[in-house]
């Protein structure tokens, strides 16, 4: 039966689904410190959107108003086509229609796996055989129904997210949070929790804000990525595109870079520009904005991007070096290798090359992209 | 903000009861003692004649004396609770648990009990006399400051213990080791330790000191019976006398609130400039030492000794005395008997008090508990709030005020006339005395809350939040459940301390109607021993029969969950 708590934003013809979520100017100080700074954001019903960012970039603070546990200072947050949040009205969280999976899981220590999982049903009096069903079924989703009478502590830390899941899942909310919801674990059960995620998320119907600082986990679970930075929203768009089209600097450093290099612009074609380094070599590089002919510029190279040659032709556009590290990767090493105008590093190759080898690299230029340089070519600002 | 936290006008109703139970009474009291005028308690607009009487006369005397057993019974405190300590956690003797618990014993037991069950055995026509054990020269020592310190020292005992036992505990043994490996003996190795625990022996000092110059229940019985003034009953004198002095009594007050924070100025002073950084994750957990033959039988002996000064004296000399027929009464022949104890349960001028005071504690623990989880919630907050940090101050502060000085504080401000102008009467009524309690708990029950409550994880009631709970709601079924043993904890230490609280009762009771602690030294004064002493007996076996009832009900009622969380094992 439906539920006083589905309550006023089912009331309010909220679909059942997935929340249409829409965020426009959301504005939240902590004292002096800017969580936000001026948000805007729309979310489809239903798609999956991965806040990703650094430590401060607002990603939590994003998703704590979303989920209603902090007030906006300013701006506005609609979930359907109710208001939800602005300035002055806060519709509290219990009455906003979604559940979450907390960083540090919140499960209560009191009640067990069964007690935890139907603690939404309970609050939108789901009672009875219906609850004990869909309890059921939410704790087999995530292959725990064995352990439904177990209380927390008696959990491993993966079974403890798998709870944390099935609580968030079982009331069918219409908007689900997760707060970096696999950084406690280690990497083999992050893999298996990410797919158990997607799907159970995906499932379920509701539209999914996740958070994380993690590039690859974003780009393995989103419809969409959004990249905040200093309570900014930097750039919005499918994992291919970010990756592909970073918007800055910032966002093409965050999602995965080899190595640096500074330079002047010195030619262009119809798709990439001509980079001089600073040890005279040329490299080839999409430009990342508007570039004209002697700007300075940092060509951000990803590690996709590189490749080590055994043999050179004229036609490649290559950097020598010498590699100063090499880690074992299982299907091969990753090297680094230092070169006269910058290092590279994650530089891929099958074979095992030695530390003090001299490599030829091969660069992508697709691979490449040139910034205009706000830094000095010491790294500090110009 | 979060919307857990706790803001808006409930935080200012809150302060406002704050100001209004802890600050004021306590502040226009001191305030006195400079402007008698400004508060129609003399002609002066500014003076310091309560000072010059403070300092000159029997007053004086009291503050001397007061300084001789506070620093007397700190020395002693800290040097017994050094080698408890070191007994309980440097060593292999059997009964630590034991030990450990007489300490906690001591913490909870008030010092009027144990010097009152101290004179039952000793004083003239007391058990001893009436076995024929006539205890003739120790009676004359033990009431005078020889017995005041005994039982100061046993009731600071503990807080020496607990400071330094948990230092202790911290050391590795690699400091002792390198003395050892250096050719240093284990004398040489034990004065290195206590160097480098010197800020738990220097905490141990000035607690033991502060707890011991602001002691009442000692000064209001031995000290007073022996008529060996000091500083909290000259306090008391002053403001039960005819005409009252409360100048006087203020500038008393401002005495103990300066010998305090001189004790805790001598404290920062000795460890200025020192680093006693030498607890680290590389430390190693020390050794228990074997103690044999005798060294061991001296251990033994001297922990049965701390037991019986402290614990087995007085409960032996109060559950003697409550089983002697007749004492104190100039009978010739005293049997033992019951009969007290059916007095103290029929006769209304017995039991009533009894009763009285077990509703008051009732009241005022579940009312403390209540405002010292908002306290604590408070001074848990994330980040620095301007009134979390002025809570905590005037929490800290009021712990360190000595509970007569509370008690003078409530009487003389809700004697002032101001009140009854305002149509505020609540001088000489229950309601004051309940309020004198709960402002005398509140301070150690929220430091006491504070460490459960900053444990919890703001998580768990934001997911109370997130998945379908109002506020009240969520922290009802999140939070409460993991607070629930802390909470009964509280409780039941506030119900037990109101239960035989005795400055603000002896200060603020209602006419005709005085509280159990209040009943038991009016009826040991007016020489009706065993009455007063069955009373005694009772009151404690009642405390104790509470905490077994609660925690049963505790055990019976609430659901599994709650009951696993801070259980061992």
């Amino acid at each position: 039966m439906s539920v006083a708590l589905t309550s006023d934003l089912a009331a309010a013809g909220v679909a059942t689904s997935g929340h249409h979520v829409e965020i426009k100017g959301a504005v939240k100080h902590y004292g002096r410190a800017r969580g936000l700074t001026g948000v805007d954001l729309e979310i489809q019903p239903g798609r999956f959107l991965v806040l990703l960012g650094p430590s401060g970039s607002g990603k939590t603070t994003l998703a704590r108003c979303l989920a209603g546990v902090e007030r906006l200072d300013g701006g506005v947050i609609r979930l359907g086509d109710r208001i939800v949040s602005d300035g002055k009205r806060h519709l509290p969280p219990e009455r906003r229609d979604l559940a979450m999976v907390f960083q540090d899981y919140a499960l209560w220590p009191h009640l067990t796996v069964r007690g935890n999982v139907s603690y939404a049903l309970r609050r939108r009096h789901v009672t009875g055989a219906e609850s004990r069903k869909r309890v059921l079924d939410a704790l087999d989703q995530v292959g725990l129904a064995r352990l439904a009478d177990r209380y927390p502590y008696q959990l491993s830390g993966g079974e403890q997210q798998r709870v944390a899941l099935a609580r968030a899942v079982v009331a069918r909310p219409g908007l689900l949070l997760f707060d970096e919801p696999l950084s406690n674990l280690d990497a083999d059960l992050r893999e298996r929790l990410r797919v158990q995620i997607a799907t159970i998320a995906r499932d379920s119907g509701a539209t999914v804000v996740y958070i994380t600082h993690d590039q690859s986990e974003a780009f393995a679970l989103a419809d969409e990525v959004a990249v905040l930075d200093g309570g900014k929203l930097v750039q919005l768009g499918p994992p291919e595109q970010i990756y592909r089209s970073p918007a800055n600097l910032f966002v093409a450093r965050f999602t995965g870079s080899a190595g640096e290099f500074p330079g002047r612009v010195v030619g262009a074609d119809a798709t990439h520009v001509s980079v001089e380094i600073e040890d005279g070599s040329t490299l080839q590089a999409r430009p990342g904005g508007t570039l004209m002919t002697g700007a300075q510029v940092r060509v951000l190279v990803r590690p996709a991007a590189t490749r080590v040659l055994v043999e050179t032709s004229s036609r490649d556009v290559t950097l020598s070096g010498k590699v100063v590290d090499v880690a074992y990767r299982g299907r091969g090493y990753d090297h680094v290798v230092a070169c006269a105008g910058g290092t590279l590093s994650s530089v891929f190759d099958h074979n095992r090359w030695p530390r003090g080898a001299e490599l030829t690299i091969q660069l992508d230029p697709d691979g490449c992209v040139a910034y205009p340089d706000e830094l000095g070519s010491d790294g500090s600002p110009t | 903000m979060a919307l857990s936290r706790f803001s808006g006008v409930p935080l200012l109703i809150f302060w406002v009861l704050i100001a209004a139970i802890l600050a004021v009474p306590v502040l226009l009291f001191l305030a006195v003692a400079f402007s008698p005028r400004l508060f129609d308690q003399g002609p002066e607009w500014f003076t310091f004649s309560g000072f010059s009487q403070a300092f000159s006369g029997p007053l004086l005397r009291g503050v001397v004396d007061s300084v001789f057993v506070g620093v007397t019974s700190a020395l002693v405190a800290a040097a017994i609770g050094f080698a408890v300590a070191w007994v309980v956690v440097r060593t292999d003797l059997p009964g630590r648990r034991l030990w450990t618990g007489v300490m906690f014993a001591l913490l909870l037991a008030p010092s009027y009990l144990i010097a009152l069950g101290w004179e039952r055995l000793l004083e003239p026509m007391g058990v001893l006399d009436v076995a024929g054990l006539h205890p003739g020269g120790f009676r004359d020592l033990f009431y005078g400051p020889f017995g005041v310190i005994v039982v100061l020292t046993a009731k600071g005992l503990p807080f020496a213990y607990l400071a330094i036992s948990a230092a202790l505990r911290g050391l590795g043994e690699e400091f002792e080791s390198a003395v050892r490996v250096h050719g240093g003996g284990p004398i040489a190795a034990t004065r290195v330790v206590v160097a480098l625990i010197s800020p738990a022996v220097w905490s141990a000092l000035a607690i033991v000191f502060a707890e011991s110059v602001s002691d009442f229940g000692v000064a209001d019985t031995l000290a007073n019976d022996a008529h060996f003034p000091v500083a909290t009953y000259s306090l008391f004198n002053a403001v039960q006398a005819f005409p009252i002095q409360y100048s006087v009594a203020a500038a008393v007050g401002w005495v103990l609130l300066g010998l305090i924070a001189l004790a805790l100025l001598t404290q920062g002073w000795a460890l200025r400039s020192r680093s006693y950084r030498v607890f680290g994750g590389r430390s190693r957990p020390a050794r228990r030492v074997h103690v044999t033959g005798v060294a061991r039988i001296g251990a033994i002996a001297g922990m049965a000794a701390v037991l019986l000064i402290g614990i087995g004296v007085p409960s032996f000399g109060a559950v003697s005395a409550s089983l002697i027929n007749g004492l104190g009464s100039l009978l010739t022949s005293h049997g033992l008997t019951l009969a007290n104890y059916s007095r103290v349960l029929n006769s209304p001028e017995l039991r009533d008090p009894l009763v009285y005071s077990g509703q008051l504690a009732f009241i005022a623990a579940t009312v403390t508990v209540v405002l010292g989880a908002i306290s604590a919630r408070i001074l848990s907050r994330r980040g620095a709030h301007l009134s979390a940090r002025l809570l905590d101050m005037t929490l800290l502060t009021a712990v360190a005020l000595p509970g007569i000085v509370f008690a003078a504080g409530y009487i003389f401000t809700f004697n002032l006339p101001i009140l009854t102008t305002l149509g505020i009467q609540l001088y000489e009524t229950t309601a004051l005395l309940v309020v004198g309690y709960i402002a005398t708990a509140l301070p150690p029950t929220s430091r006491v809350l504070l460490g459960s409550v900053s444990q919890v994880q703001e998580s768990l009631a934001e997911a109370g939040r997130v998945h379908g709970s109002g506020a009240l709601g969520a922290w009802l079924r999140t939070v409460l459940p993991v607070l629930a043993r802390p909470l009964v904890t509280a409780w039941l230490l506030v119900f037990g301390a109101t239960l035989l609280e005795l400055p603000m009762s002896q200060l603020l009771y209602p006419p005709g109607q005085p509280p159990v602690s209040v009943a038991i030294t009016k009826a040991l004064a007016n020489y009706d021993f065993a009455g007063g002493t069955a009373m005694e007996v009772v009151a404690v076996l009642g405390a104790l029969g509470v905490v077994a009832i609660v925690w049963t009900l505790f055990r019976l009622v609430a659901p599994v969950g709650w009951r696993r969380l801070g259980s061992t094992g």
